[in-house]
């Protein structure tokens, strides 16, 4: 019947990012992006994002926007709208196209309303809060890559972030370079740079090498770093970290015996 | 067919325009047709070493915006025949150079019919450096034995493979040569300097040469003659080993074994 209407609506659920920002000063806000980021022009991969000034503690009378959206482009991250703005700042950056939503547009105290007057969800992970029309049928995702494998070296500066899967590596990490996953992390060669295993919080990921000589390894936001080198009886040699004790988890190194 | 090759280090004062002027001379002294352009728009050096900086009319970026042609630009060196130089501009910033106009550069000096285009590559990893390197073929990485230079060469080779336009376009990637310069092996037994064994561990690149640290490098430069013409040198020599082994001649490192000073020279001092 309204098949053929030239234009249709639909509900749907969107992965939207919440970035919440303390500053309005482009400059700070580049250095705290690079930091971050590496300048890495796909860090988020076009996703779109509310910049949440909320926890902003001193906004300036006036903002740049457009070098905001520029400055968030150049990480792949696409701003959409704005929250938590005094007045005349949000009508600003509304005439520069990022429209004011309100707090409770997003998903997390939606979800904490739900949770008070139906019974729990089942408990599903969630890394970045949705939208609150979760009913709405959710597009079927494309069949993420269960591992990337990268097979030339990478050096100081240069960073990979494997989302959602695991890493593999068959050249060396150079000091300086940072590589991240989800899921594991297997070096095949020296790891000399970082290594961030479980990036989004899976405790059961672990790191693998051939040879240890990181600058840091963490595994699910816990990290070690090796001011003084790797200890000898680890150093150069093949290893594995990762998460032991269920209270209180602890980093743990340890050698891989390979042959 | 025309080879476009990078001198890149990174970090500056390592030795790119002096590695620049010697290994297009001794490519010219081998018989090929082979440019030197200067990349390093705002601090021309290479005219200087190169010992033609009262000849320089045109520059560079003159070419780039249109403003001259490639024939009145390239100045012909005055001890090889088969050696042409393009300086670079010093009063312009390096942003005047376009992506389309060192294509269009490169493209011609090609149709010119040169053999090797050598493009020395200013310090840093700004615009200037990424326009040295964009369309290199091979790449020659210099580097000093201590770990500030180390790093900076590994961070100028993850650019070179992810910037250069044979990654982009997916081709076969850019060849990578290590350049050791500056070598003191006394200073590495003494345990002073980096070894170059510890060099190539850190970078994993195949070593095109490494070259004595010598009073040599500096007098020649301050002669406007590159050091490749001192006849007898360690320093020479050592470059024209570099330019055998980039051409596939096999040839075993010189200059990198610790000499024990004499009895005199222990008894009596001196350099």
């Amino acid at each position: 019947m309204a098949k053929d209407l030239p234009i249709q609506f639909k509900g749907t659920a969107l992965k939207i990012i919440q970035a919440q920002l303390r500053t309005a000063d482009v400059a700070l806000l580049h250095a705290a992006l690079a930091d971050l980021t590496g300048n890495s022009p796909d860090f988020f991969e076009n996703d779109l994002a509310v910049l949440d000034f909320s926890n902003a503690e001193s906004l300036p009378e006036s903002a740049d926007w457009p070098a905001i959206r520029q400055l968030l482009r150049a990480s792949g991250l696409h701003a959409a709208a704005t929250l938590g703005l005094p007045e005349g700042l949000a009508a600003a950056a509304e005439q520069a196209g990022l429209p004011t939503i309100s707090a409770s547009a997003l998903s997390r105290p939606a979800r904490a309303k739900a949770a008070e007057a139906a019974p729990p969800p089942p408990a599903v992970a969630e890394p970045t809060p949705l939208p609150a029309q979760e009913a709405a049928p959710a597009p079927v995702p494309a069949p993420a890559p269960r591992t990337i494998t990268l097979d030339k070296p990478l050096r100081s500066g240069q960073r990979f972030y494997a989302k959602g899967c695991d890493l593999i590596v068959t050249a060396m990490v150079s000091a300086g370079a940072e590589v991240i996953a989800d899921g594991n992390i297997h070096v095949y060669a020296p790891l000399r740079g970082r290594a961030l295993a479980g990036a989004s919080g899976d405790k059961s990921a672990r790191i693998f090498t051939t040879s240890l000589e990181a600058e840091l390894v963490s595994v699910a936001g816990l990290y070690r770093t090796f001011e003084a080198g790797v200890p000898a009886d680890l150093a150069r040699q093949p290893a594995t970290v990762s998460l032991s004790g269920d209270g209180e988890p602890r980093l743990t190194v340890a050698p891989l015996a390979l042959r | 067919m025309t080879r476009i090759v990078t001198v890149t280090s990174g970090k500056g004062g390592v030795g790119k325009t002096t590695t620049s002027a010697s290994f297009s001379t001794g490519l010219a002294m081998r018989g090929f047709k082979t440019a030197v352009i200067d990349f390093d728009v705002g601090l021309r050096n290479l005219d200087l070493i190169m010992g033609c900086e009262r000849r320089v009319v045109y520059d560079l970026i003159n070419v780039v915006n249109g403003e001259a042609t490639l024939n009145q630009a390239l100045i012909k060196d005055k001890h090889c025949d088969n050696l042409f130089v393009l300086p670079a501009s010093q009063t312009r910033d390096k942003d005047a150079l376009s992506e389309e106009g060192v294509e269009k550069v490169l493209k011609d000096l090609t149709h010119m019919g040169f053999d090797y285009i050598i493009c020395d590559s200013p310090a840093g990893i700004e615009h200037g450096a990424v326009m040295a390197l964009t369309f290199a073929d091979e790449a020659i990485v210099v580097t000093n034995p201590e770990v500030s230079s180390v790093r900076d060469s590994d961070r100028i080779l993850g650019i070179l493979q992810a910037k250069s336009r044979r990654a982009l376009e997916g081709r076969e990637p850019v060849k990578e040569h290590l350049l050791i310069t500056r070598y003191n092996p006394n200073r590495v037994e003494a345990g002073e300097m980096l070894s170059y064994k510890d060099i190539q561990e850190i970078l994993r690149v195949e070593i095109l040469g490494v070259i004595p640290e010598s009073e040599e490098v500096l007098q020649a430069s301050n002669q406007g003659a590159p050091v490749i013409h001192q006849k007898e040198t360690d320093a020479a020599e050592a470059y024209q080993d570099v330019i055998a082994r980039f051409l596939g001649e096999e040839k075993p490192l010189r200059f990198v074994d610790y000499v024990k000073p004499g009895l005199l020279k222990r008894l009596f001092g001196g350099k």
